[in-house]
């Protein structure tokens, strides 16, 4: 073992430069892998499906995204008279999105009381808002801004005061919450609301109830009336064309540490038949040289896996910290387990990639290579 | 045709044939020859470049097989033996010396020495102290730390040789040893194979172009279009 790792050494050191560009070309592919599979993971995050709920969301007619959706009060009494017996709740939400501290985020505005209740948001830090100029956070936006318990939150030109953290299974983007009450004061009344939320009764059929608002011309004239899961997931864009992507990438950075790994390691041994036929000449086994050979791999690939790891976990981190409104890059994760199952196929693939180059030697002239 | 005579046969080759395909195209690089070495001889084979004399040496050393006759060394039959047998054959009986040194440039004079040494599972120090003892013999006991790269043509030569004899093999099989040496270093190296196999008493099977081999030549051949045929003596 001192021999093998003597020589190891030497043989590296002697050739530092090849040895050098041997790990950066390693290192690159396990950041590619590493941040192939990080993007994947930050796609599933943000494709993330809504779960499905019996409730009913009433927009502009033609809208896309609820910004651009202006309804009057009267709609949700409207709704309500022509499905009392399913509707058992119905409250507006003023929507809008804006920058703030720099980052794109979703301001939502509702009745306090719908907000744990009808909405399902969870309170994880602080408190609800409990007076005027207060807000409650999502994690995503919290982590966004960099916001905090008590952090102050220029809205359109008004401070407000942070006093919790809530967590929704929505989606992953920032959001901020506010009283339908402050809402109204901070962006006027106007534009009326932009999203009437329609909450029916725990036996309903949604699907049924939404055919009926929309055969009442009132409503149907100039309003759309949406299941509130299919809403979000459109509007989320969480469709299966992102999960399948997100799969494509899980695939495509396999493929690149597998038979990358693969690759180089056979090459680099290419390049050494001759030295390796000498030494077969010389009296080494195939086992011993591939004792050796797989040391010398071993400590290549580690190398730079560690290298490519490095890397890959300062340009996450940096992403996190400074990209803007992309959000992909601020969902980029470095799991123990893909950094884990990475290593472990360069690993396996950098022993298969000996194993199968020393394999061929089998039965050939050691130093012309013929058989 | 049997040529050699002794005792103790150390080789012994008939109708030794070597055919390689190139291509579609057969190429005959050795064909019936036959070969009786005894132990302590100093042969010598000449021929042109492509006349078969490295086949042959391949051959001999189990570094290839052939494609025809019989062929034992030291009492191993060639012909039959597995890969992993072929293997241990060379590195317990056969030293190598090339034209071109084939040291491993990344290991300094002494790490190349020691490497059949360790290939037969020898322990570190005592391989060091070994091989330490075998440059000490070519000559080299100064040059021990020094890469091939740091070591002139003759001394990468005398590395090699000594590489060669630290197992203490039955047979030196070298393939143009003097090529790619100036005259003096080919003489010094002429000297270093003869003073061993007289002192030692190991067999040397030289493939050369340098007729000055002749003169101190036990036995001389010509291989030339793969015939094997023995040189009148003198």
């Amino acid at each position: 073992m001192l021999a093998v790792g003597y020589f190891t050494f030497r043989d590296l050191l002697h050739d530092r430069w090849r040895s050098l560009l041997t790990i950066i070309s390693l290192a690159v592919i396990v950041v590619g892998y590493l941040l192939l599979t990080s993007l994947a993971q930050a796609l599933v995050t943000l494709s993330r499906q809504a779960q499905v709920t019996n409730n009913l969301l009433i927009l502009a007619a033609d809208t896309i995204d609820p910004m651009d959706s202006s309804i009057d009060e009267g709609v949700l009494q409207t709704a309500m008279e022509i499905a009392p017996d399913q509707i058992q709740l119905a409250f507006p939400i003023l929507f809008r999105h804006l920058t703030i501290d720099g980052q794109l985020m979703q301001v939502r505005s509702v009745a306090l009381e719908e907000m744990s209740t009808s909405l399902a948001l969870t309170l994880v830090q602080g408190n609800w808002p409990g007076g005027p100029r207060q807000v409650v956070v999502s994690e995503g936006a919290a982590e966004l801004a960099s916001w905090k318990i008590g952090s102050t939150v220029n809205i359109y030109g008004t401070d407000f005061q942070v006093t919790g953290l809530v967590r929704t299974e929505e989606n992953a983007f920032g959001c901020v919450w506010m009283t339908y009450t402050e809402g109204q004061h901070l962006f006027g009344t106007s534009r009326g609301f932009q999203v009437g939320y329609l909450s029916l009764v725990p036996l309903a059929d949604p699907e049924s109830v939404r055919a009926r608002l929309l055969a009442d011309p009132r409503i149907s004239a100039a309003y759309s009336v949406y299941l509130e899961h299919a809403f979000t997931n459109s509007y989320n864009q969480s469709n299966s064309n992102l999960l399948a992507l997100s799969g494509l990438m899980v695939l495509i950075s396999l493929l690149v540490v597998t038979f990358g790994i693969y690759n180089a390691t056979s090459l680099s041994l290419t390049e050494r038949s001759l030295e390796i036929g000498l030494l077969q000449v010389i009296g080494f086994t195939l086992n011993k040289l591939r004792s050796f050979l797989l040391v010398r791999t071993l400590v290549l690939t580690l190398t730079a896996y560690s290298l490519g790891w490095l890397i890959s976990l300062v340009f996450i981190n940096h992403q996190r910290l400074h990209a803007s409104v992309d959000l992909i890059f601020r969902a980029l994760r470095l799991t123990p387990f893909s950094s884990l199952l990475g290593l472990g196929l360069a690993v396996i693939f950098a022993f298969l990639g000996v194993w199968l180059a020393t394999r061929r030697l089998t039965g050939l002239n050691p130093l012309t290579g013929s058989d | 045709m049997t040529i050699g005579t002794g005792p103790s046969k150390l080789i012994e080759a008939s109708g030794l044939g070597k055919v390689y395909m190139r291509g579609n195209e057969e190429v005959i690089a050795l064909r019936d020859g036959h070969l009786s070495v005894s132990q302590g001889e100093f042969i010598v084979i000449i021929g042109p470049s492509g006349g078969g004399k490295s086949t042959l040496l391949h051959l001999l050393g189990g570094i290839d097989r052939p494609t025809q006759g019989e062929l034992h060394v030291n009492g191993v039959d060639l012909v039959a033996a597995s890969d992993a047998a072929l293997t241990r054959f060379r590195r317990d009986n056969i030293g190598f010396v090339f034209q071109f040194y084939n040291l491993l440039p990344s290991l300094n004079a002494l790490d190349n020495v020691i490497l059949p040494l360790l290939a037969r599972g020898l322990g570190w120090k005592a391989s060091r102290q070994l091989g330490s003892a075998m440059l000490e013999q070519v000559g080299l006991a100064h040059r021990q730390k020094h890469t091939p790269g740091q070591l002139s043509g003759g001394e990468q030569q005398r590395v090699a040789i000594a590489r060669a004899m630290v197992l203490e093999p039955c047979v030196i099989l070298a393939d143009e040893p003097t090529g790619d040496l100036d005259s003096a270093s080919a003489k010094s190296i002429i000297a270093l194979m003869l003073d061993l196999n007289q002192r030692l008493g190991v067999t040397c099977i030289v493939a050369t172009h340098n007729l000055d081999l002749l003169k101190v030549a036990g036995r001389a051949y010509q291989l030339v279009d793969g015939l094997l045929n023995m040189l009148p003596a003198g």
